[in-house]
């Protein structure tokens, strides 16, 4: 278990990260959300003591941080980037190496997560060969060859194709299930959506959310609405239950005031157009995001 | 330990497999034996043939003598040097022996020739007219031996007796010895101090330089990459910091050594003279320490810098520290006690290179060495430990260099 206290991170008096707290759990995918800038990467490089705090507490299972920790702790950075120059099982050795593995292991697995994720055949050939896709691949291998107990993926999925992105999100769900402790961050709502039950939204370095996925949902749901008609709803907009509206051709999102009933609602418009479709819907993670910050801001 | 081991191992190998570091590795040498070896083997060519030199003589007192005289210059096989044909004739006036002179010089195999001209009772002028100029070595010898003529001539019409002559004309050299404490004497051959010293200053710059870029390079390519975010989650920076220079530093030592080899078998002892190894010892502590220092001060410029082009910059500048000694070789040699050359001595930049002349030149007593190396010691670890801090969050600050006043708020941060 990581549990994460008061963390606070000052750069010359600017503060990145102000007194955010938070614990992610073997056996879930702890999403750590928020738009560019937010305090996310500060965030990371303080649990993976490459940053001091200034202040505030990193403790996993309970003890405090120590270079043992690099070991045990695979981190794939945002920004990708190997030896372009090098071949690929060397660069691969090598992380392996610096994480402590021994040569031979570290041979074995190689050769096994290569053999998995089908790049193979490339083993011996130099990185800047291979399509940005295998790259990433190579990168995504070195981040967890040596089996570490503490993953953090920050965007795991750019620079993949669908294909791609499937066989990675099948291998976060496998790290998963085997009960390892898996932090993700990613701006991309639709991924975390998909992969994270618990969530942590930053924004000015400050929380603006946090809890498990689901009943955050509840919180916000009940007022989205999915509309498909016939007609001019252009007067849907000034109505006053309305918050917001977005209206495309004959089909409509709209979010309504808190106090609203849907059903009400419903009955003030079917007399001035044709209603085809109406449905109360769950909102998207990432409207919600969206909704946070410009609340917060 | 291991983590350092690892990654030095891991940046010499991959910079050995490097093109760059082969090329390098024989087209350095190349160019110094082009540099060095070329000259004298184009000039030793010219000697390899005999030279014919007209005389056109007006006073018709040189001529012969000067045959005589020039006969000692041989070339193989007992050939002489420069045969001389005489190109007076009498009653021709001296434009027209010119003319046909100047003619025979372009059209004719003729060297050139030497024009002689008695301008008044004791003055005398000459000239060597030729295709070429720049045949320095001939002409000092002509120049010696007709000087040596005349003031023969002289001496003679004012009745000195040839016994006399003789002996005035015998030349005394001044041959240099330098006493060494032990009470041998040492032969102070100028060359012989000079390269000794100068190869060691020459080699500990080439190697700094070389291992420093290559260091400024490596970094700078992992910040662009962002590698160094996954090695600083891998180890500590100051794992880092000293893998990386051990791992270069191998490498230098390994280009040295083969550059040495190559060195040693083309050339036999004929460029670096045996002398070159007396007392290698302390210079070679001077060097270690020189490198260590040099190279500690480059990685932390390429921890901070973002491109090669700002890394150029400033590298140039701290090389060009490195290199100011040898500029004050010359009057080092004249003069090792001089009060600059002192007060260079405790300055951790251009320690290493002033002691490693010193120790060539002087007796250093023992207990400068203790005080210079201290110094280079301490500094050294000082620049480590600063290195390390500004390492620590330059390798992750991208985008605009930080200012002398940020940085040392990173030296003060904990």
């Amino acid at each position: 278990m990581l549990v994460v206290e008061n963390l606070v991170k000052e750069f010359n008096n600017v503060t990145a990260v102000n007194n955010i707290s938070f614990t992610v759990k073997p056996g879930a995918i702890f999403g750590l959300l928020g738009p560019n800038g937010a305090g996310k990467t500060t965030t990371i490089r303080t649990i993976l003591n490459i940053i001091k705090p200034t202040s505030g507490k990193i403790l996993f299972n309970g003890n405090p941080i120590t270079d043992e920790f690099f070991n045990i702790i695979g981190y794939l950075p945002e920004e990708r980037g190997l030896y372009r120059k090098s071949k690929v099982i060397d660069i691969i050795l090598y992380f392996a190496e610096l994480k402590n593995m021994r040569r031979d292991e570290a041979a074995k697995e190689a050769d096994r997560w290569l053999k998995q994720l089908n790049i193979y055949q490339h083993k011996n050939k130099k990185l800047e060969e291979l399509s940005k896709g295998n790259q990433q691949k190579i990168q995504f291998i070195t981040s967890i060859i040596h089996n570490p107990q503490l993953m953090i993926f920050d965007e795991p999925f750019a620079g993949f194709d669908p294909i791609n992105q499937q066989e990675i999100k099948d291998l976060i769900f496998s790290f998963r299930s085997e009960g390892k402790i898996i932090m993700l961050s990613t701006h991309q709502m639709d991924t975390a959506e998909k992969l994270c039950s618990e969530i942590f939204l930053i924004d000015n370095g400050k929380e603006v959310k946090s809890g498990k996925l689901a009943d955050i949902k509840k919180e916000f749901g009940t007022r989205h609405i999915k509309l498909e008609y016939n007609g001019d709803a252009s007067f849907i907009k000034s109505l006053p239950e309305v918050e917001t509206c977005d209206t495309y051709n004959n089909y409509a999102e709209i979010k309504l005031r808190d106090d609203t009933d849907p059903a009400q609602f419903l009955k003030k418009i079917v007399s001035k157009i044709d209603v085809y479709h109406f449905s109360v819907i769950e909102p998207t993670l990432n409207q919600i995001f969206i909704d946070l910050i410009k609340e917060n801001n | 330990m291991k983590k350092i081991i690892t990654i030095a191992k891991w940046e010499f190998l991959e910079k050995v497999k490097t093109k760059a570091f082969i090329i390098s590795l024989v087209i350095t040498p190349l160019i110094i034996i082009a540099f060095s070896v070329l000259p004298t083997l184009l000039s030793q060519k010219e000697d390899l043939r005999t030279k014919i030199i007209g005389v056109v003589d007006t006073s018709g007192v040189y001529f012969t003598p000067l045959q005589k005289e020039l006969e000692e210059y041989k070339i193989e096989n007992n050939q002489p040097q420069y045969v001389l044909i005489n190109l007076t004739e009498k009653n021709k006036p001296l434009d027209e022996l010119k003319a046909k002179a100047d003619r025979d010089v372009l059209d004719k195999g003729i060297e050139g020739y030497l024009l002689i001209r008695n301008g008044g009772t004791d003055s005398l002028k000459v000239e060597f007219r030729s295709e070429k100029v720049g045949s320095f070595g001939d002409l000092r010898r002509f120049e010696e031996k007709i000087n040596k003529i005349r003031m023969q001539n002289e001496l003679l019409a004012k009745g000195m007796s040839t016994e006399l002559v003789k002996i005035l004309q015998n030349n005394v050299e001044i041959e240099h010895i330098k006493i060494e404490k032990s009470g041998e004497e040492g032969k102070s051959n100028f060359m012989v101090v000079f390269f000794s010293a100068f190869i060691f200053i020459l080699l500990l710059m080439m190697m700094v330089i070389y291992s420093g870029q290559m260091l400024v390079r490596s970094l700078i390519e992992e910040k662009s990459n962002r590698i160094i975010e996954i090695l600083i989650s891998s180890c500590k920076p100051e794992e880092l910091l000293a893998g990386k220079i051990l791992g270069l530093s191998a490498l230098g030592l390994t280009q040295i050594f083969i550059w040495s080899l190559i060195g040693i078998t083309l050339v036999g002892g004929a460029v670096i003279p045996p002398e070159a190894f007396e007392g290698i010892l302390p210079m070679l502590l001077y060097f270690v320490l020189g490198f260590l220092f040099y190279t500690t001060i480059f990685v932390s410029i390429g921890s901070i810098v973002n491109t090669e082009q700002e890394a150029q910059q400033i590298t140039t500048y701290i090389s060009l520290v490195l290199v100011m000694p040898v500029v004050l070789a010359m009057p080092a040699i004249e003069n090792p006690n001089s009060l600059l050359l002192k007060v260079m001595t405790y300055i951790p930049f251009t320690t290493p290179s002033i002691m490693l002349l010193k120790l060539k030149i002087v007796d250093v007593p023992v207990s400068e060495i203790i005080i210079t190396v201290a110094i280079m010691l301490l500094s050294t670890i000082i620049t480590i430990k600063l290195a390390a801090k500004i390492f620590r969050i330059g390798i992750l600050s991208y985008g605009k260099r930080p200012t002398l006043q940020e940085i040392s708020q990173w030296i003060r941060e904990k």
